[in-house]
């Protein structure tokens, strides 16, 4: 035990033995409150085992049997927070909320909390929310979903959840949180500066500002330091205590009687006027910010022993003592009553399995197959309806762009859940009319215009999904992505991971991106790097590269985070929206016929489109590349006799390796085009792929090697005007590596060919 | 160092036969102790109510089955072994960190955590006991989840709640789980639905379906009403916090100072009188949360130790996975200890 933990945990007894307990200001008593003597003692309860909890995990890491000291200690005034919420209320934790999770568990009878907790300390396979992956705080039952809350990356989510309760309500679904429930959210002071705390407060100041219905608490725990950094005096209630749309409540997290009061008040002001509060409440934090942490590099002994003199628990002894429910001698009698169960339960949690294979580590990455019932194709009588003012263009070859409209438009009528988001996507339609009427077809409800913030957009998303809503959000342009990456990387790809497959936050995220825009260009409008989601596990990525493809496949997407929760990325590509024509004017080959679900020619996950059956060349692409390989393949056919396949991926993670080895297997010389930056891109995986499946196969086999080459655009950033291709794959450039792949004369191209 | 133990307490059906004399076998050398004045108290409100003595009933020559398991005899016959059980507990030895029960065992441990005073305690269970009589309403059928090693048949439970909800269609039907009992599933129910439920459910281990004699459709809406008569005849000021934790029939942990008595009342003769009883949570809950050293099982009978022990196994409980398991750990070293079975109570007796 760490020399601090062993001062508070000593100090305990001797200050209740001694009656040494400090004061309050405040002077409530239980009647005021509406609490009655049994409950203050079953407060104080959780309270014991959340520090308990904590001493005992020093203890347990001290053997090498636990692993995670960040504890709770100094803010276990939460339990009058887990008392004053329904258990059907959502909440999303800080990582120092134990108490509150353990008084939450007293809502529902049949929990076992005390044990559930040490199991997670163990990192045990039983633990019963993340199967020993993380100790977390969460529970399916409690409707706690587990995160690890660290960086307050978890409050954008609670505003989506807050926001689809009343959204619900108003559809009449039930995705199992209350019509009536309200969202919690609570993190420390520090996190509230950070750019997604600001970005989710703001968010849910701007929605109540406009009276969009917010039910959502945030609790600030306010301890006046991160780490080793002080929070200034003052600087939460005065960052807070006056913003629009946002109802300010301050609590002494010190005192039960006045935390409980203003929780409750919090709790009733979000659900009955399903707005948004900011829940701002004083504590302390005891024994450092984890067990690792030596406090005296950075705070005085006195600052550290004036926090220590204000602990919580006995504050609460106080009241106990002060309103005749406890003597001193009874509440020792508690507090080492739960030390000794304490480390008792510990003993046995301790022996119950550890994962031990990756595989088993891996099981929860993909969450379980839904069990939403299947939905009904939509009747005709609705099609026609929607489709009316398109029935001219219905039977006429249209564009990605278009194609995509209806293909959302027939999705949202057949999947009730389904609901867009993203900036600019309503009434306008979006910046590229991919969403063009959808908002006046269904409503605003369902084609939520978002403000201007990333970050927001996906919280939304991931909080939609959590309530039985199909979320499709849209990020308006690729490079937009980056600032809010970790909704995607930190959060909605690790839920189904760190709740071992309990909850999950299924949607289909449309990304317009990649380069080649005419007469346009500039970097934040044509990123061409996908790194951001290929190495997320779990995580699928669809590119489609013509119209045809993006309505298949797109129902496809929309079929994996339905019926299996995935997170899909549906990445289009801005060049080829309004593409009609593929090698002249006027040829109309980019354009495809509207398939209607009826008809539709479901595209698998994992299956590719190909392009010819020769096996002199296979070019392996995607996207514009594959739009530009098919310009470059008829020149190779037609001027240079060359037997080739052209192979679009489609899908670019996970990667179809077994149908890859298949489809390169008979070809003898592989070109892969790739539009992205070289560095992390698909092409080299790729590259690797083939030499580890392919190349080291015909090695073994005394095969001659697969000659290979490949194309990328340059380590460069896409510039403005006329220079916007000018680092990017083009035909020219693929017909050459194609030609010198192949040893032979480029001069014999009609075009201008310059060596790559 | 004393043992950690946690104490179950027994339902109706465990005074059979062979627990005949049970009382003057194993407590009856103790004239002048607290529990031979407890034994005359109990006699004494028997005689007052106009029933006859549990001394008498348990020192009758012959067990009638029509008379000891009547509901009215059998309850006071029960509470008297296993609360007189209780007190046998070598206190030197054994910490008693927690309590639970079966069914009306959940009577004996709120009298045994003294959440019901030796009055209260005589005055309610004998209450609900005669209740129970009068009314006779329904019965209770037994049928297993588990095989005869003690591990869960897959897809069992399954089978048995559709079976249960096909049954409840007929409009005369009323069928209920009445005991989640480690492997054994209690049914409750009227005669209607019991009968349906006989016809359909396959003859199994040799003993199974089984109808239990003289029991009602316990903890089942079918007894809301002697709940109802229940709460007017008991009052709320029987009841006290208890001095031991305290887990009931829905796995809720009742603890000595935040114990609301009201709240504890309003369960006892509420929701557990005719919604389910999860004999299967409460052990789990009891196992977790206080991680016993010995599980101890109050006399008389012991068919509780099965269900126990399927429990434990439901949940692999210090690993443990089938019965040949509990059995090879019973022999080096029990973790559950049964008063009702001679060699194993004189470790819990000293």
């Amino acid at each position: 035990m760490q020399n601090r933990a062993k001062v508070v945990d000593e100090n305990f007894i001797r200050r209740v033995e001694l009656g040494d307990l400090p004061s309050s200001p405040i002077s409530l008593s239980l009647a005021d409150v509406g609490l009655r003597p049994p409950e203050l003692v079953e407060l104080f309860e959780s309270q014991l085992m959340s520090r308990h909890l904590d001493l005992q995990s020093r203890l347990l890491q001290a053997r090498g049997e636990a692993f995670y000291t960040i504890g709770s200690s100094g803010h276990e005034g939460c339990v009058a927070i887990g008392k004053a919420f329904d258990y059907r209320d959502m909440a999303f934790l800080h990582y120092r909320d134990a108490a509150f999770l353990i008084q939450r568990s007293k809502q529902l009878p049949g929990e076992t909390i005390l044990y559930d907790m040490l199991l997670s300390f163990a990192a045990s396979a039983d633990d019963p929310i993340s199967g020993g992956r993380h100790k977390v705080l969460g529970s399916k039952r409690l409707a706690v979903p587990p995160q690890t809350s660290t960086i307050a990356s978890h409050l954008p989510k609670a505003v989506g959840a807050a926001y689809s309760i009343p959204l619900a309500k108003r559809m009449k679904l039930d995705g199992g949180l209350p019509h009536d429930g309200v969202v919690l959210c609570s993190f420390g002071d520090a996190s509230s500066n950070h750019s997604t705390a600001q970005g989710a407060i703001n968010a849910a100041a701007w929605a109540a500002y406009q009276k969009v219905p917010m039910p959502l608490v945030f609790v600030c725990e306010d301890n006046g330091i991160g780490i080793s950094t002080a929070t200034p005096e003052g600087w939460v209630a005065a960052n807070y205590a006056n913003r629009p749309g946002l109802k300010y409540i301050y609590c002494d997290g010190l005192n039960l009687l006045d935390t409980y009061r203003k929780a409750r008040e919090a709790a009733f002001y979000a659900r009955r006027h399903r707005l948004p509060v900011f829940l701002h409440m004083r504590t302390v934090r005891l024994m450092g910010h984890a067990g690792s942490d030596a406090q005296t590099a950075y705070l005085e002994r006195q600052a550290i022993e004036a926090m220590e003199a204000q602990d919580p628990l006995l504050h609460t002894a106080r009241l106990l003592i002060d309103n005749a429910v406890l003597d001193a001698a009874q509440i020792c009698e508690l507090y080492e009553a739960m030390r000794e169960r304490t480390a008792r339960v510990a003993e046995q949690a301790i022996k119950r399995p550890k994962l031990k294979t990756s595989e088993q580590v891996m099981a929860s990455l993909i969450p379980p197959k839904s069990n939403l019932p299947a939905f009904k194709p939509a009747m005709p009588e609705a099609r026609s309806e929607i489709f009316a003012r398109e029935s001219r263009f219905l039977n006429e070859p249209q564009h990605m762009a278009r194609l995509i409209n209806w293909t959302l438009a027939d999705l949202m009528l057949e999947q009730s859940n389904i609901i867009l988001a993203g900036e600019d996507i309503g009434p306008k339609g979006g910046v590229y009319n991919v969403t063009g009427k959808l908002s006046e077809r269904f409503g605003q409800h369902r084609v939520i215009n978002t403000l201007l913030d990333e970050q927001s957009i996906l919280g939304l998303a991931i909080g939609l999904g959590h309530n039985g809503f199909l979320p499709i959000p849209e990020i308006q342009f690729l490079a937009y992505v980056h600032n809010a990456e970790d909704q995607i990387r930190g959060e909605a790809a690790t839920l189904s991971f760190f709740s071992n497959g309990q909850y999950s936050n299924p949607m289909v995220l449309r990304v317009a991106g990649l380069a080649y825009q005419k007469g346009f260009g500039g970097h934040f409008h044509n990123d061409n790097s996908l790194a951001v989601f290929r190495d997320i596990p779990g995580l699928v990525v669809a590119c489609p590269s013509n119209g045809a493809d993006a309505v298949e496949m797109l129902r496809a997407c929309v079929k994996l985070a339905q019926e299996q929760q995935r997170v899909v990325v549906f990445i289009e590509p801005i060049a080829l929206y309004m593409t009609r024509d593929l090698h002249e004017e006027g040829d109309g080959l980019w354009t495809h016929d509207y398939v209607p679900p009826a008809e539709a020619k479901p595209i698998q996950p994992g299956e590719f489109g190909q392009y010819g059956e020769g096996t002199e060349l296979c070019i392996l692409t995607y996207g514009n590349g594959y739009f530009l390989s098919r310009q470059a393949a008829k020149v190779l056919e037609e001027q240079h006799g060359i037997d080739l396949r052209v192979i679009d991926l489609r899908w670019l993670a996970p990667l179809n390796e077994a149908q890859l080895a298949e489809v390169i297997a008979p070809c003898a010389h592989l070109l892969i085009v790739d539009e992205c930056r070289g560095a992390g891109s698909v092409s080299e995986a790729l590259m690797a792929m083939v030499q580890e499946q392919i190349q080291d196969k015909r090695q073994a086999l005394d095969k001659p090697a697969l000659k290979v080459k490949r194309l990328t655009a340059a380590e460069s950033f896409i510039p403005l005007g006329r220079a916007a291709t000018c680092t990017l794959p083009s035909k020219e450039s693929i017909l050459a590596l194609a030609l010198n792949l192949l040893g032979k004369d480029a001069s014999r191209s009609s075009v201008n060919v310059k060596t790559a | 160092m004393k043992q950690k133990a946690l104490v179950i307490c027994p339902g109706r059906g465990t005074y059979n036969k062979e627990e005949l004399g049970y009382l003057q076998r194993f407590h009856a050398a103790e004239e002048g102790s607290d529990k031979a004045a407890f034994f005359a108290r109990l006699d004494s409100y028997r005689q007052h109510q106009g029933q006859i003595p549990v001394s008498e009933l348990d020192g009758r020559d012959t067990f009638v089955m029509r008379e000891h398991t009547r509901g009215d005899n059998a309850s006071p016959l029960i509470h008297a072994c296993a609360y007189a059980d209780f007190l046998s507990i070598d206190r030197e030895q054994f910490d008693v960190v927690a309590i639970t029960g079966n069914s009306m065992g959940w009577y004996i441990a709120l009298a045994a955590a003294q959440a019901l005073k030796e009055p209260a305690a005589i005055e309610v269970i004998n209450t609900m006991g005669t209740l129970m009589q009068e009314s006779m309403i329904g019965g209770q059928m037994i049928y297993p989840l588990v095989d005869e090693n003690w591990r869960l048949i897959p897809g069992r439970r399954d089978y048995l709640l559709a079976l249960m909800a096909s049954i409840n269609q007929q409009a005369e039907a009323d069928l209920y789980i009445s005991i989640e009992l480690g492997g054994l599933l209690v049914f409750g129910g009227n005669e209607v639905a019991l009968k349906q439920l006989l016809e359909q459910l396959p003859p199994e281990q040799g003993r199974f379906p089984l109808r239990l004699h003289n029991h009602a459709a316990f903890h089942t809406p079918l007894l809301k009403a002697i709940a109802e008569q229940g709460q007017k005849m008991l009052g709320a000021e029987l009841f006290e916090a208890p001095a031991i934790p305290l887990i009931d029939g829905r796995g809720h942990i009742w603890q000595p100072y935040s114990t609301d008595t009201q709240a504890l009342h309003q369960y006892t003769l509420g929701h557990q009188v005719y919604l389910a009883y999860d004999f299967s949570k409460a052990l789990e809950v009891s196992v977790k949360e206080f991680a016993p050293d010995r599980i101890i099982i109050l006399g008389p009978g012991n068919t509780l130790g099965g269900a126990v022990a399927q429990a434990l196994i439901n949940i692999n409980w210090q690993g443990l996975s089938c019965k040949a398991d509990f059995i090879s750990q019973q022999k080096q070293d029990p973790y559950v200890l049964a008063m009702g079975m001679e060699e194993q109570r004189v470790k819990v007796c000293g």
